[in-house]
């Protein structure tokens, strides 16, 4: 191809490629998640009331204004258990600016009975809540424990973190961007 | 059986996808090294340090930018989480190693981009696999025939978009005849791949919009697009006219 045709087919191109940019452009912003509640980063972090091993009930929505880290674990996963001594710790550095964990045990696939002993083993003090249908894991599409979700003041879940042990930098960097 | 896909390959297993995206490219890379004026070692070794630049790099750079999480506990440095990771700054790492790299061993640039693109096409195929698996780069709410079940609501399948795209730019790369100058192969696949998230970002979900609605990640594609058509026609306008009997439809 010549040169003065092929550059008015690349300019053709490229006006072309322009104005797919501003007819797709989404002005409303309803396009982009966080409208739906789903477990994944940029959504609404789906609710769910759970009770604790002491009977009381805790609901996520009711931990607006909050920034949560919520980490599902059970009591025959390793990297769970290696990783709640460190969660313990920062939650413990950053409670007072209001961040709190709810540390939800898959007890549908758990063993009950090892459940308060270990965390008493560990001195956890923050919420243990107790999945006993598997209904929290449904909504959440469990697949790997752990699984953490760092939800925002405002209910959003701002990271996602499958796998573990979490390193305390990492969830020092994740909490400082909730808290934010 | 995307279903049964997305189960066997869950976050962090999706990762599998990436490594083997790595080996296939690679390897398919070396069966045609030679075409441009180039050794499998030479190949090798760029490859080798290119990704030993983006892990080091973005693990680095994740470290110097937050730096307060680790003053309690320093060994977090050497942690296995794989999310301690700037993956923009270990990108542009891995370019400046590679760079470095070829300059230090003279290679020509354009003939080394040529040979490194089928590993760039299968790269981006394992990329669109690896997003299907996780979730990740999902698509925006709709009601098409075609749409797929994803985060609680029917969705365009935009991973499939982008892995049918990929694999059409990479035959079209592998099967065309060579290019008549070098970087034609490289140029070809760029614009093909900036085009095409141009046109395929508009149905997306999860895009970062600037100045009231647009997707920073078109103006991204559309400058890269410029960028390689600028390159194209320098790169020609230099070389004169195309000689018949090369046969390249370049």
């Amino acid at each position: 191809m010549q040169q003065t045709p092929r550059r008015i087919l690349y300019s053709i191109l490229l006006l072309a490629g322009a104005a797919w940019i501003l007819f797709s452009a989404d002005r409303t912003g309803t396009s982009t998640s966080g409208q739906i509640p789903a477990p994944q980063k940029g959504f609404l972090a789906p609710d769910f009331e759970l009770k604790t091993p002491a009977g009381d009930s805790i609901k996520l929505s009711d931990l607006r204004e909050q920034a949560v880290l919520l980490n599902l674990w059970a009591t025959w996963c390793p990297p769970c258990r290696a990783e709640m001594q460190t969660i313990e710790e920062v939650y413990n550095e950053y409670k007072e600016q209001g961040f709190t964990v709810l540390a939800v045990n898959m007890t549908y696939q758990d063993n009950p009975l090892e459940i308060m002993p270990f965390v008493e083993s560990q001195g956890l003090s923050y919420p243990i809540l107790l999945d006993e249908t598997g209904e929290m894991a449904k909504a959440y599409q469990l697949k790997s424990l752990p699984s953490s979700y760092f939800i925002d003041r405002d209910g959003m879940i701002n990271e996602v973190v499958i796998g573990g042990p979490m390193a305390e930098a990492l969830l020092r960097t994740r909490i400082e961007n909730i808290l934010k | 059986m995307i279903d049964l896909f997305r189960s066997l390959f869950a976050p962090p297993r999706h990762l599998i996808l990436l490594l083997a995206a790595l080996w296939i490219g690679l390897t398919l890379a070396e069966k045609r090294v030679e075409r441009h004026n180039l050794t499998k070692d030479a190949l090798n070794n760029l490859v080798y340090y290119g990704i030993l630049g983006y892990i080091l790099g973005g693990r680095i750079l994740f470290v110097l930018g937050n730096l307060p999480a680790f003053s309690d506990n320093p060994l977090n440095i050497f942690s296995l989480n794989i999310d301690l990771f700037d993956p923009v700054g270990a990108l542009a790492i891995a370019v400046i190693v590679g760079f470095a790299y070829g300059q230090r061993q003279k290679l020509f640039l354009w003939s080394t981009l040529d040979a490194l693109t089928p590993f760039f096409g299968i790269l981006a195929i394992g990329l669109s696999l690896a997003h299907l698996a996780a979730g990740t780069a999902f698509g925006s709410p709709t009601d098409v025939p075609w749409g797929m079940e994803m985060w609680n609501a029917t969705r365009h399948p935009t991973q499939v978009y982008a892995l049918i795209v990929g694999i059409l730019i990479f035959a079209f790369v592998w099967f065309r005849n060579p290019g008549t100058f070098p970087g034609s192969e490289f140029l070809w696949f760029t614009s093909l791949t900036a085009g095409a998230h141009l046109f395929l970002e508009a149905f997306r979900g999860d895009s970062t919009l600037v100045f009231g609605g647009l997707r920073l990640s078109q103006i991204v594609a559309w400058l890269v697009l410029a960028a390689a058509l600028f390159a194209f026609d320098r790169i020609r306008a230099s070389k004169g006219q195309i000689p018949a009997a090369e046969g390249s439809s370049d």
